[in-house]
């Protein structure tokens, strides 16, 4: 008898649990957590637990939900809002903030910037997303085509935002997003070495051999293989490009510039360095700060993620536009924005809380104080007293927005592959960019 | 327990245990019936039917085990089975149902999904050609209905309310207060203003019609409104979404999963649908299959055999090793052998990548002070497949020396003492009786940890992406690639975003491989139980 009610309490927790799997199942990845309050997951795909409440469009409130499904009508509106950890504490500072002034409840939802994307392409279609992300702009690609993020609207605040930040959100002739920071690569020297920034990428070779040769250095210029993102700034100096852009100023897939007569120059420069021992293919990226930071190297190239470090190294630095050669040095341009889901209940209130809330002097110096980029905003970006930072500032003006069209996806492993291979001097430069071209372009055909 | 279900000649305090159980019975069978019918409806609304399917299956299959009594004995199988459908059966049926659909980027919605989010909401919304813009400020009355301020770009202004005429006003006449620097009333008698956040925390108000249809202006985004119409919309007789303001159709084309038009421009997003072989056509057709694919599988083949053989070996030599009764502290030196297994994988590959770096790494400086030499593991072809090798020893000794560790102990004694009289050495008695005895328990192990390598993405991918890239091959492949990490390149990072159908696909094909390896080892093994029945 005992038994027999404890087989059946078993079954019935099993089955439960099996339903609760299932449930998830049905979506093949589960959507994010729900709850309000949750950290960021340990595992990119959520437990199963969390697709509980999963995929009607109107889920009921259960004691799991808390708050988050009692607000939708009788207590108010709310938005749920996804921000990586380096944005979720000030933005949860401003949601007190938005309570007080509007009563409407600002949920946010920790998330790690590598984890939004894919969770929000679950959560989004299964009505569970958040309505407004924090995330890049060379998602956009992804998210367009896949129908879910919604145009927003600046009205006559587009103005005040810099051109570039709002190009780099513009897909399809939409602006998608509402841009915040932007980050680039920019050219690191040590004064104490080199007394004065290279203008080109040939002095930058003349400058190296000469520190090598007079032992002050290990490597006088650091840079590490297969790294397409820290090599693009090279290229374009040379006259190099990725994709060509169109008169809006959108990239043509069609138009792949891997193999231009720039890149193969580029390409050449970094074989002569590599064969001349001016670069080693066992450099990695800590390595590469490393040996700057202890004054092994004397110049190299790397972002304001980077300034931190190098700060507290206490090694003597500054910060110049990229070296040119034939044509300008162009770093990629990357830009951060609030992004509002295609899916979004309330895409209005959505997007006042862009225009009417964030976006103030304040608020967009907060956001910046939390964690301190060029600002995308005019204002803040204007009064930036950091030099450093203004230094980015310079050397990004011109930079190229990184390409947010799904064909680039296709574009870096090949790209890097042959840059690794002329570091280890496994193939001629013009072989090995010319190889990698033709690969894009059958990954991009169709396959 | 069994006496309830034969009934016949029980007594009669068995009659009375029977019916209470019956009653627990039928209120558990109850609960589970309400659980799954409430999920079966939810799922049957999301559309997903082929878990919908299994569930019901299930659901009758646990009703039909519970109240027929012949069937008592499945009664302690059904929950096992139950679960073997749901986590087994479930998860192999998608993936050979995803390998003949178009799911992947752009694809993920169902057809009626990607319907619905092209024709609603908000962001279908337009302004026809010639239609005005204002901007707006929102007034609420006291009663909760709302009213607007409209100004146009020629700076005149109107108000509306819902059903009425809109009229021109005036700030600072009549009922409208004094104006500020747009010319907006601050006041209206009779309404308080709302600035833009207080008028959007109303769902509704984009819904509202302000004005007399069809003249009625509607709020499009926070700074403005406009007379709107719906953009796509979409035509059940023609299957097509008619874009108004192009005035274009694109007809539902369910071979490609778009909405297509007649100049063959697509809507996003577009929906899944089944794509028969194509998914298999496009890799027999791919380059990436005519070029290194040879190699990555030789390789993999490689990777297999040698990771399984060198955990083996040296596991089976710290088990002979720490079998021995006599060796001291062997316990806890057994348990301290044991942590590589304990830490999870990926933390242990990432230290061991830095411990390999050929400038700092401890293990590079080491070998540098000690032979000259640092060995380039992330850039050599040779020395980085020596290098996976290796960290794979490191994390696959400990289950090895374990597996091998209860096995030896399995071994009788007496076998050994009957050997040593016969006088034979150490290692005839390891190669003649140790060995063979040990695999006989060890080899299918042995097969499932071939089996397991040979899937072993973790490892390839963490440790250095399948680099150093081969050159010259007509997709980006490494010489450390393993056939898995192959198709993640293939299905992941290539060629437009993410492709599940074609992921899928490919999983079969290696699924297929490694079987048939497997099958065959299998087989071979076989050998050795007829050795073990021959000692």
């Amino acid at each position: 008898m005992k038994r027999r009610t404890l087989l059946l309490t078993i079954v019935m927790l099993l089955l439960a649990a099996m339903a609760l799997a299932a449930c998830g199942g049905s979506e093949e990845t589960p959507p994010a957590t729900e709850e309000p309050a949750a950290e960021q997951p340990a595992e990119p795909t959520p437990t199963e637990e969390a697709a509980q409440e999963e995929p009607t469009a109107e889920p009921e409130p259960t004691a799991t939900e808390e708050a988050a499904a009692e607000g939708e009508g009788e207590m108010g509106p709310q938005l749920v809002i996804w921000a990586d950890e380096n944005r979720a504490p000030v933005m949860q500072e401003l949601a007190e903030q938005f309570k007080e002034q509007y009563g409407v409840e600002l949920i946010v939802q920790q998330v790690g910037f590598g984890d939004i994307r894919e969770q929000f392409k679950v959560a989004g279609p299964a009505g569970e997303g958040p309505d407004i992300i924090i995330g890049a702009h060379d998602w956009l690609g992804e998210l367009v085509v896949n129908g879910l993020v919604a145009p927003v609207d600046l009205g006559d605040k587009q103005s005040q935002f810099l051109d570039v930040a709002l190009q780099a959100f513009t897909y399809d002739g939409e602006l998608y997003g509402m841009p915040y920071l932007t980050e680039n690569l920019a050219f690191f020297y040590n004064p104490d070495l080199v007394p004065e920034a290279p203008k080109t990428w040939s002095e930058v070779r003349e400058i190296a051999a000469q520190l090598e040769a007079d032992g002050k250095v290990k490597q006088g210029y650091v840079l590490q293989p297969g790294d397409a993102y820290h090599f693009y700034p090279i290229m374009t100096a040379f006259g190099g490009y990725v994709f060509g852009r169109d008169e809006n100023g959108s990239y043509n897939p069609e138009d792949l510039g891997i193999d231009s007569e720039g890149s193969i120059a580029a390409a050449k420069w970094l074989d002569q360095m590599v064969k001349e021992g001016h670069l080693s293919p066992d450099v990695d990226w800590d390595t590469m700060h490393a040996m700057f930071e202890n004054g092994e190297a004397a110049m190299f190239l790397t972002g304001p993620w980077a300034l931190n470090r190098i700060r507290e190294s206490g090694v003597n630095y500054a910060i110049a536009p990229v070296p040119n050669e034939t044509s300008e040095g162009k770093p990629f341009l990357g830009v951060h924005g609030f992004m509002v889901s295609a899916f979004s209940k309330d895409p209005l209130l959505a997007q006042a809380f862009l225009t009417e809330f964030v976006v103030t002097d304040e608020v967009m110096q907060k956001l910046f104080d939390a964690d301190p980029r060029p600002s995308a905003y005019l204002p803040v970006r204007d009064a930036t007293d950091d030099p450093d930072i203004a230094a980015f500032g310079v050397a990004g003006q011109n930079a190229d927005p990184m390409p947010a069209i799904p064909e680039m996806a296709s574009v870096w492993e090949a790209w890097g592959n042959a840059i690794t291979l002329v570091f280890q001097q496994q193939e001629d430069p013009e072989v090995a960019f010319k190889n990698a071209a033709e690969q894009i372009r059958a990954a991009i055909s169709g396959q | 327990m069994t006496r309830a279900t034969t009934g016949g000649g029980a007594s009669r305090p068995s009659t009375s245990l029977k019916l209470s159980d019956v009653a627990f019975r039928l209120i558990g069978l109850a609960l589970i019936d309400a659980v799954a019918i409430w999920l079966l409806m939810q799922m049957m609304a999301d559309g997903v039917w082929i878990l919908v399917t299994l569930l019901l299956i299930i659901t009758i299959g646990i009703n039909v085990v519970f109240l027929r009594p012949e069937l008592y004995p499945l009664r302690w199988m059904s929950p096992g089975l139950a679960l073997m459908l749901l986590m087994v059966v479930y998860p192999l049926v998608f993936t050979v149902y995803t390998a003949f659909t178009n799911y992947s980027d752009g694809h993920l919605l169902t057809k009626q999904q990607a319907i619905e989010r092209m024709t609603t909401g908000l962001q279908n919304m337009y302004v026809p050609e010639g239609g005005t813009t204002y901007s707006w400020v929102a007034f609420q009355a006291e009663d909760g209905t709302y009213a607007l301020w409209l100004t146009d770009e020629e700076g005149n202004h109107y108000f509306a309310k819902p059903g009425e005429p809109i009229q021109p006003a005036t700030a600072g006449e009549g009922i409208f207060g004094p104006p500020d620097e747009n010319g907006v009333p601050t006041s209206i008698e009779g309404y308080t203003r709302l600035n833009r956040i207080q008028a959007a925390t109303n769902r509704d108000l984009p819904n509202i019609q302000f004005g007399e249809p069809p003249d009625a202006v509607q709020i499009r985004t926070p700074s403005e409104a406009a007379i709107l119409q719906p953009r796509y919309v979409y035509d059940e007789e023609l299957d097509a979404i008619i874009d108004q303001k192009e005035g274009k159709i694109y007809y539902a084309n369910d071979e490609v999963g778009f909405f297509v038009s007649e100049d063959g421009e697509t809507l996003n997003p577009g929906y899944i649908v089944t794509v028969g072989w194509r998914n298999f056509e496009r890799l027999f057709n791919s380059p990436a299959i005519r070029g290194p694919v040879l190699r990555v599988f030789l390789w993999t083949v490689v990777f297999a055999a040698a990771s399984v053989i060198t955990t083996f070996a040296l596991g089976l030599f710290i088990a002979l090793l720490y079998n021995d009764p006599t060796i001291r502290w062997r316990k806890v030196i057994r348990s301290f052998l044991i942590i590589p297994y304990a830490i999870p994988a990926f933390i242990s590959i990432l230290v061991w990548r830095g411990m390999m770096n050929p400038q700092f790494g401890v293990l590079n400086r080491t070998l540098f002070d000690l032979f000259g030499y640092s060995p380039p593991w992330f850039s050599d072809p040779m020395w980085a497949r020596l290098g996976v090798i290796l960290v794979n020893l490191w994390l696959g000794f400990p289950y090895m020396m374990l597996v091998c560790s209860g096995a030896l102990q399995a071994i009788p004694s007496d076998i050994y003492e009957a050997a040593e009289i016969d006088g034979a050495s150490m290692w005839q008695r390891f190669r003649h009786i140790t060995l063979p005895l040990l695999l006989v328990s060890v080899g299918p192990l042995l097969i499932s940890s071939f089996a397991f390598n040979f899937n072993n993405f973790n490892i390839i991918y963490l440790f250095n992406r399948g680099n150093p890239p081969m050159s010259g091959t007509p997709t980006p492949v490494g010489h450390t690639d393993i056939l898995v990490t192959y198709v993640y390149r293939l299905a992941f990072a290539s060629g437009g975003g993410k492709d599940y159908g074609y992921a899928s696909a490919i999983t079969i094909i290696i699924f297929l491989i490694v079987a048939s390896i497997t099958f065959f080892q299998f087989r071979y093994t076989r050998m050795w139980e007829e050795v073990s029945e021959n000692v």
